[in-house]
């Protein structure tokens, strides 16, 4: 993996409009923070590698590299990547009640991997009056107020940083499949750090097509509603094609193409549907409200899943094959379409004296996905 | 400390140059000073101020110079000698009121003194007022020397009572700030009851109103001209205007102020005082033409000698012009030509090499052997060093707030800036956070322009920063601008409790007069509520709450937003010698350049109380320059600076 300093980070990713604001490179050192969902500079730095750019998931990833980490092979290129299992999922009826987007899955999940000591902190997406913001979660309660999408670009990886700052180990996370792409880039220590440590022993990640501009929904909104009057929002599976907002007694549907502008150039770049670094993966099941898809990944993701369900916090059902196929058929849609972009700006497999990569991979894999 | 009216006629004393002016003002029996302060001028005041009590003076700090000119003026008109002193660009303030006040004229004696900044070491321009006096037409003059500077100003209280006009006085930073020896004078010892006479009618000097009515107006120019004719005639004899060199040199240098003593160096130094004749003009302004043809007449070469424009070599082009037919056609050298820059300022150097080349003769004898060990002397000399604010300076923590809250908000916000220590938010010491700075007020009034250009397409914060002595200046006008056409702006008012720059004088939001007695203090936090603005005041030193008041108004509702960080300068007479916290660096903690913070503290916080320790690789504090602030406990990421209440 390619690591180079904040100098370079600033002018490809911020410069470039690559930026997430996933908050991977945030509290890491004085110079990177997050304000409202933008990741900011505040000074020059000019140290040639930096922790910040070994954190982006928007430079220098080499999808190889960290298949090989990860599954001691090259990236595939498959359209939700390396997964042993596919399950139809939701919490059981032992869970307290939460603002669920789907099944309540992630939350079971995480009040299992707590009580069995898998992880001692949650690092999870909240929201307040401000918008979404990280929270890092010491309990039950805690979990539950962070459920829901919040499809607000967030830079939870602050907290991370933060915790492990503290000293906090054995953390979990739940992060979209950028988020989850940084914490894996993080585990691959490519600055071969000698004292480097994985602070985080869970990875959630969620199914993601695109998030929103935290600033541009806030100022849409503002114009709209009373926003400290917003419970939650949603996107239903098409065709609805709609951001259905509820707040306290009423809801209020915004069609899709008025906020499509708020979605960051960023998303357009990301090959990722699944989040597939994470141990576990966890989506809407499309046509089955309540329900959750659930893809297994790693050893650790397939015996919590099995301690949950032990436990009788969550249910599980085999996933159909027909609506997995559904789900590669939309994953292989982003993933095309971001190769596409990325091989269209010249960020794809770069080689070019002085010009970075936002991701690297086979070139033979790299054309398979362009031209499916 | 000596004072100013100390030593009797006769008597010699070292004088710095501004201290010589403020004598000759006592010599001339002044009663009233005004002044805004500004470098190179601040020490007329200031010494007149020493004194006031003792010698039955009313000296004030006015609140602009424009305000200061017309406390002068109504000095002149109440029967009082007096005296207002300013920099160059507050001479530009002052304007708008000279126009008018030249044009009727003066009762008692008013002299006006300006202390220009050829270089512009401490100001933001090389403004040059002689100008002013051709264009609004009033009496020139400038001292050669420092015994002159005394000389010349008591003399131009006489003038003005001869013409009944102000007269301007202008002295540079090498006559202002350098000293000398002076021949003292007496001090006058009188009685005078003040009193405006307005009985009488308008058409006379010394009684009845002052109005500019037709046909008035006209009338007063006429007037104020054939005073300027008058000047003109005393001019002609006057022992200010003064030659020396033979009776046809081979080389005529005219010119005046401080360059007379550069050009007496230079003769000197390149041993040509029987070849080249020099014509020191103590008044430049109505140009004497008799005295003129009269030196014209008898060299075919001129060169001008003066700092800045060529105010003097056009002058006296003209006039050889006009005199054309009587004394021949010349060759002239100075500005025009290139033998001397018209920027920055002039030093005896320069001079000597523009002789060199006109006349063609060697530098001065053993030069090279002279500048071999001028040189070797300038190696060991002292390093070069930015410039930055003071350890401890309110403005640091001000600018490191406002940089990082428009960094946060991420729309390129930027701040227009102001006059004062804090214009050095431009360098890297103030995070170059300003982007803009001008005049005196003028950060507020681009800001209130920018701030309208919403309707095409402008989304840029604005943020104005100003010092609380500015915004007393020229601020407020600017402010009820903004505040009243409803224009998108934060007004951050940097109040260190004084007008610091330029030696701590009082503004009107000091309880302390000029001359050390209370008066009242006004609360610019009230004044700009009472203008309307939505008014915040916090502690710059309070790193967190001030971004955080900062971030709410770069996010807020539409309109004029004020915030005052209110911080005493760390050079306040109050805060010397005191340190708030005693400073430690934890090198334990400090991981030096293993840190994630590439050294934060030293490499971009950069105040001088906290060093590298180079031998042990990690930050420090320097326990002397350290002044105990504090802030920098709350930059670091680590925690490794610390902060203990001092005892």
């Amino acid at each position: 993996m390619r690591v180079y300093g904040s100098k370079e980070l600033t002018a490809d990713v911020l410069g470039g409009d690559l930026c997430i604001g996933c908050g991977a490179c945030v509290e890491l050192c004085p110079y990177f923070r997050n304000h409202r969902g933008r990741t900011v500079q505040l000074f020059k730095c000019d140290l040639e590698q930096g922790r910040c750019y070994v954190a982006c998931p928007k430079a220098e990833v080499d999808l190889d590299e960290l298949s090989h980490l990860y599954w001691n092979e090259p990236y595939q290129g498959t359209p939700i990547g390396k997964y042993e299992k596919a399950f139809a999922s939701r919490a059981s009826d032992r869970m307290p009640a939460g603002r669920f987007q789907g099944g309540g899955t992630v939350s079971a999940l995480l009040f299992q991997a707590m009580k069995q000591g898998l992880i001692e902190r949650a690092v999870l997406t909240g929201q307040d009056q401000g918008g979404p913001r990280p929270i890092i979660a010491t309990t039950p309660g805690e979990i539950i107020s962070c459920a829901g999408s919040k499809f607000g670009a967030a830079p939870t990886l602050t907290a991370l940083n933060r915790a492990v700052a503290e000293g906090c180990r054995n953390l979990g996370v739940v992060g979209t499949p950028c988020q989850v792409t940084a914490i894996a880039k993080i585990r691959s220590n490519p600055m071969e750090i000698d004292d480097f440590e994985d602070a985080v022993s869970l990875v959630i990640g969620l199914f993601c097509n695109w998030a929103l501009d935290q600033r541009s929904l806030r100022a849409f909104l503002t114009t709209r509603l009373d926003i400290s009057r917003v419970k939650s929002m949603d996107i239903p599976p098409p065709p609805a094609n709609t951001l259905v907002v509820e707040l306290d007694g009423e809801t209020i549907e915004f069609p899709l193409d008025e906020i499509r502008s708020f979605i960051p150039e960023s998303c357009g770049f990301c090959p990722d549907m699944t989040s597939e670094w994470a141990d576990l993966s966890v989506g809407m099941f499309e046509g089955r409200p309540g329900w959750n898809t659930l893809l297994v990944r790693t050893e650790r993701g397939r015996e919590l899943v099995k301690s949950a369900e032990a436990a009788g916090l969550l249910k599980t059902q085999p996933m159909p094959e027909e609506n997995l196929e559904h789900l590669k058929g939309a994953a292989a849609d982003k993933k095309r379409r971001a190769f596409q972009a990325m091989d269209h700006k010249g960020i794809l497999n770069s080689c070019d004296e002085g010009v970075h990569a936002l991701m690297r991979v086979g070139q033979d894999v790299a054309n398979k996905i362009i031209r499916e | 400390m000596s004072t100013i009216d100390e030593g009797r006629s006769g008597e010699i004393r070292f004088l710095q140059g501004n201290e010589a002016i403020a004598r000759g003002a006592l010599e001339a029996g002044i009663k009233v000073a005004a002044a805004y302060p500004g470098t190179p001028s601040s020490e007329i005041p200031e010494r007149l101020a020493e004194v006031a009590a003792e010698q039955g003076l009313y000296m004030e700090w006015s609140v602009n110079e424009k305000v200061a000119l017309e406390v002068a003026a109504a000095a002149s008109l109440a029967g009082l000698r007096s005296l207002s002193a300013m920099k160059q660009v507050g001479v530009n303030v002052a304007s708008d009121f000279l126009l008018p006040l030249a044009q009727y004229g003066t009762r008692a004696g008013m002299v006006l003194v300006t202390c220009e900044d050829p270089g512009a070491l401490s100001s933001a321009n090389e403004g040059d007022s002689r100008q002013y006096a051709r264009m609004m037409e009033f009496p020139l003059v400038e001292p050669g020397d420092f015994q002159e500077a005394k000389d010349i100003t008591k003399w131009a209280f006489e003038l003005s009572e001869e013409l009944r006009n102000v007269v301007m006085v202008r002295s540079v930073t090498r006559m202002s700030h350098a000293s000398g020896n002076v021949v003292l004078g007496d001090i006058p010892k009188s009685e005078v009851v003040a009193r405006f006479n307005y009985e009488g009618s308008p058409f006379g000097q010394m009684e009845g109103v002052i109005d500019s009515a037709p046909p008035l107006a006209a009338y007063y120019h006429r007037r104020q001209q054939e005073k300027l004719k008058r000047a003109a005639e005393i001019f002609e004899d006057s022992p200010f205007n003064a030659y020396s060199g033979p009776d046809y040199p081979e080389l005529l240098i005219i010119t005046s102020s401080i360059c007379h003593l550069y050009c007496k160096e230079a003769i000197h130094v390149l041993g040509i005082s029987d070849r080249v004749g020099l014509l020191k003009l103590g008044t430049t302004w109505p140009l004497p033409a008799r005295l003129l043809e009269k030196h014209l007449g008898k060299s075919d070469r001129v060169l001008v000698v003066e700092d800045l424009l060529p105010f003097l070599e056009d002058n006296i082009k003209v006039m050889a012009a006009e005199l054309g037919q009587k004394i021949g056609f010349k060759r002239f050298y100075g500005k025009k030509d290139g033998s001397l820059p018209s920027v920055d300022e002039l030093n005896p150097d320069l001079v000597e090499a523009a002789l060199t080349k006109i006349l063609g003769v060697e530098g001065p004898a053993g030069p090279e052997e002279y500048r071999k060990q001028m040189e070797e002397v300038v190696k060991i000399g002292a390093p070069a060093r930015m410039m930055t604010f003071c350890p401890g300076c309110p403005h640091r923590a001000s600018f490191w707030s406002i940089h990082n809250a428009l960094t946060l908000d991420g729309r390129k916000g930027f701040a227009c800036g102001d006059i004062g220590c804090y214009a050095l938010g431009t360098t890297a010491v103030g995070f170059e956070t300003l982007k803009t700075v001008h005049a005196m007020g003028s950060g507020a009034g681009l800001a209130s322009g920018f701030g309208q250009f919403k309707p095409f397409g402008f989304n840029q914060p604005v943020v104005a920063v100003c010092g609380d002595s500015t915004f007393f200046h020229a601020v407020m006008p600017a402010l009820v601008n903004a505040v009243h056409l409803q224009s998108n702006i934060i007004l951050v008012i940097l109040d260190n409790g004084g007008t610091a720059m330029t030696g701590f004088q009082p503004h009107p939001g000091v309880a302390v007069k000029a001359i050390g007695k209370e008066s009242s203090a006004i609360d610019m936090a009230d004044v700009c509520r009472g203008i309307g603005a939505e008014v915040k005041v916090c502690d710059p030193f309070d790193l967190e709450q001030t971004q955080a008041n900062l971030l709410e108004m770069i996010e807020g509702e539409k309109g004029a937003k004020v915030l005052v960080l209110r911080q005493s300068c760390a050079l306040s007479p109050e805060k010397k010698h005191k340190k708030m916290f005693d400073m430690s660096v934890d090198q334990t903690l400090c991981l030096g350049d293993a840190c994630g913070c590439n050294r934060l503290c030293t490499r971009i916080f950069r105040c001088p109380g906290l060093v590298w320790d180079k031998q042990n690789k990690k930050a420090r504090i320097d326990s002397v320059l350290c002044v105990g602030c504090g802030v920098c406990a709350s930059i670091c990421p680590r925690g490794a600076i610390k902060k203990e209440e001092a005892v």
